[in-house]
């Protein structure tokens, strides 16, 4: 009680410093909570490629950029280690989005992978509805991101691509109906549209280029597969077997990805790092002027508590106690306001945000304000716990 | 055993490169009980005698004994327990933290000490009674006047039920009527309590007023004197102790 009484005495002075704190804070929170989004994300990713090997053409530059044939998996399942193999068709859903730079991954539609969830760690769940099954046709499982920014619900219609503002003359798309949303995973599944294989084909056949049309089965083309290994076998090992014995393919091994997802993750903990750096500039530098003056002013104070006994550390410990008290005001409403305007930025974005408040995020944003105060407060705060009684009570 | 004995009790200090002599050798002795007045012109020692004997300044040279306890050979920290435990101080301008009430202020010394704070908040009340101040408790020192505020911090010195009281110029800030009603004050809680007080003042007619008078001049002992009622000396003593 009397901390926060002595805190409130210098009004102007306390407030100045703990608006420091607030905007340090404020800073770690928004950075740290798009920090937290894209490292829910990215492990995601992580966990998905970890546990599978992905595989496509072997001219493409990358998985994905390019067709293979659909008769490549019968290939791709005798070679030694393989579970099972699934063929994956992915395009673009939303053309039309593309930002130059994203900081999110596309929207896209792909087909239904029966083996998902038997193989992989990460499960999909369904929050209504019901699954597109291989036989489906014109219906569609749709991620809760993807769901939420075109306002899809059960029974809705939706086109895809969707049509992109100047399309080309011969764009075409196709409409489906939304059987299923899923829940959401906070990585890639949520800003995806599952449609059958067949569907998904005929849709790359759209897409195909216009020398090829009429020339190709889209049904005998896929845009890579994804090999799932069997209990125990090493996947980088698999994929390098799977580029000796299939010719036409090309099998990335899991800990190139992961390595490559990494390095984006690290990217993130620079900006996380960086904001927290700021905050302590701020934020530390007005709590040690502020304990500085505190103390000063104070001189006879601490003087007479020495003299009526009072030890080293109690003084140090009422010096640091009050300067982590104002970490803690800082902090709390630095987080406050982070939070608030994380959650109004996320509500004002259809695909669900940027943001991601997590309990590590939150703890470690009060936690961090409150030590910054405690250790800005602490070299004032031995100053004032070593001063000698008799020059501390004759201090003018 | 004397409640407290100062044994060649020196203290020298550099000011501008030339030593000070605050104190030069003083010896004497206070019995349990006694209520004493240490006078002498500004700059005689008072201070700090007061200082060394409340264990908050250490001397050059000489010793400080409490109740037998030789406090030389004491920790700081043992000092600071003992200054909690033992020892009440009352300042001349009250050093009342003015975050705190009047009854905050008196409590404080028990924070350090680790006193139960129930019963101390008893005390604490019943002290403030004693001074006179019981509707003054949550009063915060900008709304007491100066006598009142010497009285909260007389009960602070109180609080840990000490044997010992010192004063340093406790009478300095507040008019005559008030110095007189300060002084019969804290001789009643004297009569009551038997708390031995040391107290400096240079208001000779207040240290009239006490049970012993000692004199101090340029950091010696030079008289010493005990008083048969107020104001009548019963022995003289020429205490020199170079």
């Amino acid at each position: 009680m009397e901390i926060a009484r002595n805190l409130w005495r210098r009004k102007l002075r306390t407030t100045l410093t703990v608006t420091g704190i607030v905007m340090g804070i404020f800073a770690l929170t928004t950075m740290g909570a798009m920090a937290e989004h894209f490292n829910v994300l990215l492990n995601g990713g992580i966990t998905y490629v970890g546990s599978t090997v992905q595989v496509g053409d072997a001219q493409g530059a990358s998985i994905g950029n390019g067709y293979m044939a659909l008769s490549t998996l019968a290939q791709l399942e005798k070679v030694k280690g393989v579970a099972a193999v699934s063929p994956m068709v992915s395009l673009l859903a939303d053309p039309g989005s593309g930002a130059v730079v994203s900081v999110t991954l596309p929207d896209y539609v792909g087909n239904i992978d029966p083996n998902w969830n038997r193989y992989d760690p990460l499960k999909l769940s369904l929050s209504t509805g019901r699954w597109v099954t291989n036989s489906s046709r014109g219906e569609v499982d749709l991620g809760s991101s993807i769901a939420a920014q075109f306002h899809m619900q059960m029974g809705d219609t939706i086109a895809l691509p969707v049509r992109p503002s100047g399309a080309q003359p011969g764009f075409v798309n196709q409409r489906f109906t939304v059987v299923g949303i899923l829940n959401p995973t906070l990585t890639a599944p949520d800003s995806a549209a599952f449609v059958s294989l067949d569907d998904a084909q005929t849709l790359q056949g759209d897409e195909l280029p216009t020398v090829l049309q009429g020339h190709v089965d889209p049904y005998q083309l896929i845009t890579g597969a994804v090999v799932y290994g069997k209990p125990g076998v090493n996947l980088d090992s698999l994929a390098d077997r799977i580029n000796a014995e299939v010719s036409t393919v090309k099998a990335t091994k899991p800990s190139t990805l992961i390595s490559d997802i990494k390095s984006g993750e690290a990217v993130f903990t620079v900006i996380t790092t960086a904001t927290a750096l700021l905050a302590l500039v701020i934020g530390g530098l007005s709590v040690v002027n502020t304990m500085i003056m505190s103390v000063s002013e104070r001189i006879r104070e601490i003087g007479l508590k020495k003299a009526i006994g009072a030890r080293t550390r109690h003084i140090l410990g009422e010096f640091v106690a009050e300067a982590g008290l104002m970490g803690l005001i800082g902090g709390v409403i630095g987080y406050a306001l982070g939070f608030a305007m994380t959650a109004l930025l996320n509500a004002s974005d259809s695909s669900g945000g940027l943001f991601l408040v997590t309990p590590r995020l939150t703890a470690l944003a009060i936690g961090f304000a409150v030590a910054l105060g405690a250790v800005a407060g602490l070299l004032p705060a031995i100053r004032a716990a070593r001063m000698d009684p008799v020059r501390a009570l004759r201090a003018q | 055993m004397p409640a407290m004995r100062l044994e060649g009790l020196t203290k020298h200090y550099e000011r501008a490169s030339q030593v000070v002599r605050a104190l030069d050798g003083v010896t004497l002795e206070i019995e349990q009980g006694e209520f004493v007045a240490v006078v002498g012109r500004s700059g005689s020692g008072k201070t700090t005698m007061l200082d060394c004997a409340g264990l908050l300044m250490s001397p050059t040279a000489g010793r400080v004994l409490l109740d037998g306890v030789d406090t030389g050979q004491l920790s700081g920290r043992e000092r600071a327990e003992l200054r909690s435990r033992r020892i009440g101080f009352i300042f001349q301008e009250f050093n009342l933290l003015p975050t705190l009430s009047a009854i905050e202020n008196v409590l404080l010394p028990l924070r350090y000490s680790g006193a139960d704070r129930r019963a101390g908040r008893r005390r604490a009340e019943q002290l403030l009674d004693e001074m006179g101040l019981s509707g003054r408790a949550s009063h915060r020192p900008s709304e007491l006047s100066g006598g009142q505020q010497q009285r909260v911090a007389i009960a602070r010195s109180l609080i840990g039920e000490p044997t010992l009281v010192l004063g340093d110029e406790p009478m300095g800030e507040v008019d005559t009527e008030t110095a007189e009603m300060l002084l019969t004050l804290m001789r009643r809680i004297h009569r009551e309590s038997r708390v031995t007080f040391l107290i400096v003042t240079h208001d000779l007619d207040l240290a009239a007023k006490a049970d012993r008078i000692i004199h101090l001049r340029d950091g010696h002992l030079v008289g010493d004197e005990r008083m048969e009622c107020f104001g009548s000396p019963v022995a003289a003593t020429a205490a020199g102790s170079r």
